[in-house]
């Protein structure tokens, strides 16, 4: 629900039982007023009855005239003096109305009598339903105006918060534009444009810096790495060595060697962020992977693989050099995550090239593939070469794919 | 013949010329970009191993001040910043070959040795280890002058040695060298075996000494003894 729409309905239920509680106490209010006015009209007529009965000691004739009647009744019991409304018939409108009537007793000639003195109360009414009508019209007016202003207004008010809203959506740390957000003369969205500003400041600076970090740490990892592979490169040489030492130095020179490979992989993701592989050129993937394919021969042979491919003609605009460790990757990751004798099969067509190969399903998320370190416990590479393809194919507008199906794993990467 | 290496990381500098200096070479080390340009100026080198980024200057200026005094002596760049726009720039001003920062002695050996060839040797291309003769124009092999016929990495392989004779090669320098730097990350170094494998035995078999020695897990040794 929006807060425009939750605010109204608040204030559309309070302004409604606000209005309509003080409709009715003013009903009440105006109600009691014209009757108290009426029992004084009334109150005057008795006066003039009992002015009369005292000097004359005999009743004044009963009356009727306009909308006021004077009635005796001889009475045994002495009534109480008191005001009530009635409903009864008017002689002169011939119709039943309500009255006011105010009854009293009076002694005349040595006898009781009951008086009635009655007034229409019709008028009263009138008056209190118009009233109530012109309240009830305000009511309306006052909700409809409300609602027509809140509509147009308020629509144009929250215009800067919908632009801060969508300037936001579209922004990405990677961009380094500065994100500019409209000026507002109004005090919260200033706030919250001020907030947002310093935070998206922070968070680019944020992304420069530890970017660049990785790129200074893995530069200056390279000087270190040269020296202890020199290193390990005279020791080897040493004629002294055993066989126990030589295979130990072995292990530290397979692993110098994962760390070297590691430090160039995490060069290589930093680059292709940087966006230093910019320059691209029409690049025949048919006559590149025929070439991968020699070059990983000795792999696929020790691994008695089975390669089948139906490859297009097709040139795709895309760095050189980034084409051709996309297709490396994708090759070698087919090869090393392969079964003895299984099979790959490489299909390149105009939009799309797909590279299956059998294997184990994945033991983690398939949505989790392309991140950094990401691999299987059996994998003996360093879990960056599928985030490099990605890293690659994001680089390049290209989306990339991956399902497990029927035993093969299947990647395709559509341009 | 002698070496000249502009290296500021003065480790690598020494683990360097220990490794050259038993293949007869002279090297000698400068430490700093003023030490650079005033060796380099004032010697003359079969080789120059060539640091981009020294402290208080850049290699390429050493670089331009060689070209510019018309040297021809053979320059190799070794820079930590395995960068295109450096390996362009620096091929661009006369360098004869770039080389990655880590690198394997031995793929250095190796390309030092090919330089120095090329520039020195430029009517010989004949490379003599007793009976085996390479000629590395023609890329054939022969023994005791008669020719055999090796595959493309079987060759590149036996030069490789040749270039290393005498020192203990790993089995990883090896696959770098002959597949490139993406087949490092595979893990095994199994295919590697079947080569030399397949190399021996046709030298053997073509008469030529086993020269090629395993050395346990870790390489091979091409040496006469």
């Amino acid at each position: 629900m929006k807060l425009f729409t939750r605010y109204s309905r608040i204030n559309f239920a309070a302004t409604t039982a606000v209005l309509v509680a003080g409709s009715i106490i003013f009903y009440f209010i105006i109600h009691y007023v014209l009757i108290r006015q009426l029992d004084e009209t009334l109150k005057v007529e008795e006066a003039e009855i009992l002015d009369f009965v005292s000097k004359r000691d005999s009743l004044p004739p009963p009356a009727n005239y306009k909308d006021q009647h004077v009635r005796f009744y001889a009475s045994d019991k002495p009534v109480k003096r008191g005001f009530f409304s009635s409903i009864m018939y008017d002689t002169v409108e011939n119709e039943k109305q309500i009255f006011r009537v105010l009854r009293f007793p009076i002694n005349a000639d040595h006898k009781t009598y009951i008086a009635t003195v009655s007034k229409s109360q019709v008028e009263t009414e009138d008056l209190l339903f118009l009233m109530v009508l012109i309240t009830i019209g305000i009511i309306v007016l006052l909700l409809f105006f409300q609602f027509i202003i809140n509509r147009l207004l308020v629509k144009k008010m929250w215009r800067p918060f919908h632009h801060t809203l969508q300037t936001i959506k579209q922004f990405t740390v990677t961009n380094q534009e500065e994100v500019v957000l409209p000026a507002t003369n109004i005090d919260e969205f200033t706030q919250l444009n001020n907030a947002l500003n310093l935070m998206t400041e922070k968070m680019r600076n944020d992304y420069v810096s530890l970017k660049s970090f990785a790129d200074t740490a893995s530069h200056e990892m390279q000087t270190p790495l040269a020296v202890i592979n020199s290193k390990l490169d005279l020791l080897i040489q040493d004629q002294s060595l055993d066989e126990k030492q030589t295979k130990q130095l072995a292990a530290m020179y397979d692993a110098v060697g994962r760390l070297r490979k590691l430090n160039q992989s995490l060069l290589l993701i930093t680059k292709i962020e940087n966006q230093q592989f910019l320059q691209t050129s029409r690049v025949n993937l048919r006559k590149l992977i025929e070439n991968k394919l020699i070059q990983l021969e000795e792999l696929i042979v020790a691994r008695h693989l089975n390669i089948s491919t139906d490859l297009a003609d097709v040139s795709i605009s895309i760095n050189p050099y980034l084409a051709d460790i996309l297709l490396n990757n994708l090759l070698t990751n087919a090869i090393r995550h392969n079964t003895d004798n299984g099979t790959i099969i490489i299909l390149l067509q105009q939009q799309s090239l797909s590279v299956r190969n059998t294997g184990h399903p994945l033991g983690f998320d398939a949505s989790r593939l392309f991140d950094r370190f990401r691999k299987d416990n059996a994998s003996e590479g360093v879990g960056l070469g599928l985030a490099i393809v990605k890293q690659i194919c994001d680089s390049s507008g290209f989306t990339i794919q991956y399902r497990y199906d029927n035993g093969q794993h299947i990647f395709t990467i559509d341009w | 013949m002698k070496i000249l290496i502009v290296e500021d990381e003065k480790a690598l500098s020494d683990s360097i010329s220990s490794y050259l200096k038993a293949e007869n070479f002279i090297c000698d080390v400068a430490g700093d970009y003023q030490t650079g340009l005033f060796k380099v100026e004032s010697f003359d080198y079969d080789c120059i191993l060539l640091d981009i980024n020294l402290h208080n200057g850049s290699g390429l200026d050493i670089l331009r001040s060689l070209k510019e005094n018309h040297k021809t002596d053979g320059v190799i760049i070794i820079s930590a910043r395995n960068s295109l726009n450096d390996k362009i720039a620096g091929l661009q001003l006369g360098a004869d070959d770039y080389l990655a920062k880590p690198f394997h002695l031995s793929e250095l050996g190796a390309r030092v040795e090919a330089i120095i060839r090329r520039k020195k040797f430029s009517g010989n291309n004949l490379i003599r280890f007793h009976e085996l003769c390479i000629d590395i124009r023609a890329k054939t092999v022969s023994i005791h002058e008669k020719p055999v016929e090796l595959t493309k990495k079987e060759y590149q392989l036996l030069l490789y040695f040749t270039y290393n004779k005498g020192r203990v090669v790993s089995k990883n320098a090896i696959a770098e060298h002959l597949w490139g730097e993406e087949m490092g990350d595979t893990g095994s170094y199994d295919f590697i075996y079947t080569h030399i494998k397949n190399l021996r035995k046709k030298l053997v078999e073509a008469g030529c000494h086993d020269y090629i020695q395993s050395v346990y897990g870790m390489g091979y040794k091409f040496t006469a003894v």
